[in-house]
């Protein structure tokens, strides 16, 4: 059988009475003649009728193939093809976007847009320095290492808060910062289930 | 259904990630099911259905005991235990000899099925002369036969067939890639074989390509040689995809639709005509030629221009007073211009 191609020598271009139709994304070609009942029923005529027909396919949809905008990278040919046209079915359906957050729900009724970088620097005016505004030598402890606290207003501030009076007010300016970090923690954790 | 846990640790949430759907989509895994009643014949054609798609393969040793057109929740179960959204379950009995029932499923649901019965006449890759492709390779497809534009089964089976073949999708082709064809094949429904089937057959070839130079520049000369295997199925039961399910199915993101060109369109002669939009030119600041006169210390701004500027307007409104005011009106542009 090969031996005889060989020497017929099949024609590179190929005529059909109705034109086929090529799907090149899928890399697809579509015959719509009707074949030869007869041929197909015979077992000793359907394969050589079937490899005919399929090569004579084969050959156009190549001849389309070729003639898409080529890309040479190396050795390499690469062929750019087009979207597929024949539509198959996905596996799994388009993911959704996610749900916003309970912060996000409140920010975009409040219209509260999102803040740029702010930096993590700030300048200290009293010692001509640019210091961190949180994290080692933070602008927010300030008071934590200050080896003399001023004391807060006179004599009502003393008389009402007599508990805390007598506190280092180096530990209480702290304690706030950790109950900040602390409530911080707690919204993280709402925001994300919500 | 399976049960979902939050995932503990990276690896196994990373495992969730690559389940999860994704705008574009991996290649369908193939889950090969023997069932109950599974031979050797089926066994064998299995084999070589999965050597054609490989790697996305997976193949199940043990029988299953699953009658998909009764129940299909086990199948359901199975394509999301092992993440396959094509499954191939092979049965074989007195009414339906060598079968094998195509699955495919979206969201692990059951999207539609069709049974392929495989006439005795088959041959597989070893039938053949050992002229073999490489493995992972995207064929070309050939549907022959008019039938597959217009029958929903055929066209059901030609969907099935290019997704189950594919391969990866990308829009670049290697052309040293293009080894092998799948072709299928049936002839018109009219025939007068109805003995066999109402439906005609479906004949399942897969050939080798082999380029030779041509005469022609820029085109090659192709010849074919068959690898196998070769099948000639025989429709049985079919269940079609549901119409709210398969709109779905098909549904483009929005990520992926190509985006609309505005204001661009081709003419008659193909030639691309576009229209585009300037903003407003500020002629305030246009340069214009400089004289001693047009100093901005020498604009007569008083009242009295003020309302002949107003009366411009008003000229068509009130006519009675236009004459008169009109001759100024003229008078003072004069006098711009000698300026």
């Amino acid at each position: 059988m090969s031996t005889n191609t060989e020497i017929t020598r099949k024609p590179v271009t190929v005529d059909k009475p109705i034109e086929v139709e090529y799907d090149l994304g899928l890399l697809c070609v579509n015959d719509p003649q009707p074949l030869e009942h007869t041929k197909l029923t015979d077992a000793t005529k359907r394969e050589t009728y079937l490899k005919e027909t399929t090569r004579d396919n084969v050959q156009l949809l190549v001849n389309q193939i070729l003639s898409l905008p080529l890309q040479k990278k190396d050795s390499i040919t690469l062929v750019e093809l087009p979207g597929p046209i024949f539509k198959l079915p996905r596996e799994k359906s388009i993911p959704k976007p996610r749900e916003p957050t309970r912060w996000e729900k409140f920010a975009s009724k409040k219209g509260i847009q999102k803040k740029g970088k702010q930096g993590k620097l700030v300048y200290d005016e009293e010692t001509k320095e640019w210091v961190n505004k949180w994290g080692y030598k933070g602008a927010n402890k300030k008071v934590d290492n200050q080896w003399l606290v001023e004391a807060d207003g006179g004599d009502s501030a003393s008389a009402e808060n007599s508990e805390t009076s007598l506190m280092d007010p180096r530990k209480l300016q702290r304690d706030e910062r950790k109950k900040l970090i602390q409530k911080n923690l707690v919204q993280q954790k709402r925001n994300r289930e919500q | 259904m399976i049960r979902s846990t939050k995932p503990k640790n990276n690896r196994s949430k990373r495992a969730i990630e690559k389940k999860e759907s994704k705008i574009v989509e991996n290649s369908k895994t193939a889950l090969f099911i023997p069932g109950n009643t599974s031979n050797k014949a089926l066994h064998d054609i299995t084999v070589d259905l999965s050597a054609l798609k490989k790697p996305f393969i997976k193949r199940f040793t043990k029988k299953n005991s699953i009658l998909p057109f009764e129940d299909s929740s086990s199948l359901e179960f199975l394509s999301e235990k092992n993440d396959a959204s094509l499954l191939i379950l092979s049965t074989n009995n007195k009414k339906r000899p060598n079968n094998l029932t195509f699955i495919r499923t979206f969201d692990y649901k059951v999207y539609d099925m069709i049974e392929l019965q495989a006439l005795a006449n088959y041959k597989l890759f070893e039938d053949f002369k050992k002229t073999t492709f490489q493995v992972g390779l995207k064929p070309l497809f050939a549907f022959q036969g008019h039938i597959f534009d217009i029958h929903p089964t055929f066209i059901q089976i030609k969907s099935l067939f290019l997704d189950m073949f594919r391969g990866e999708q990308s829009n670049l082709q290697d052309v040293a890639g293009l080894q092998y064809v799948v072709s299928v094949s049936a002839v018109e429904e009219d025939d007068n074989d109805t003995a066999i089937s109402k439906l005609p057959l479906v004949y399942f070839r897969v050939y080798k390509l082999k380029t030779y130079k041509s005469n022609e520049p820029k085109l090659a000369r192709i010849e074919l040689e068959e690898t196998g295997p070769r099948i000639n199925f025989k429709i049985g039961r079919v269940q079609h995809a549901d119409p709210e399910i398969e709109k779905e199915a098909m549904r483009v993101p929005k990520q992926l639709q190509p985006k609309e060109r505005k204001n661009v369109q081709t003419d008659s002669v193909g030639d691309q005509v576009a229209k585009i939009h300037v903003g407003t030119q500020d002629l305030s600041r246009l340069q214009t030629r400089k004289m001693k006169g047009l100093k901005s210390k020498y604009d007569q701004i008083n009242s009295d221009e003020e309302v002949e500027d107003e009366f411009v307007d008003a000229i068509s409104e009130n006519e009675e007073e236009g004459e008169e005011e009109e001759v100024e009106v003229d008078q003072h542009v004069l006098k711009k211009r000698k300026l």
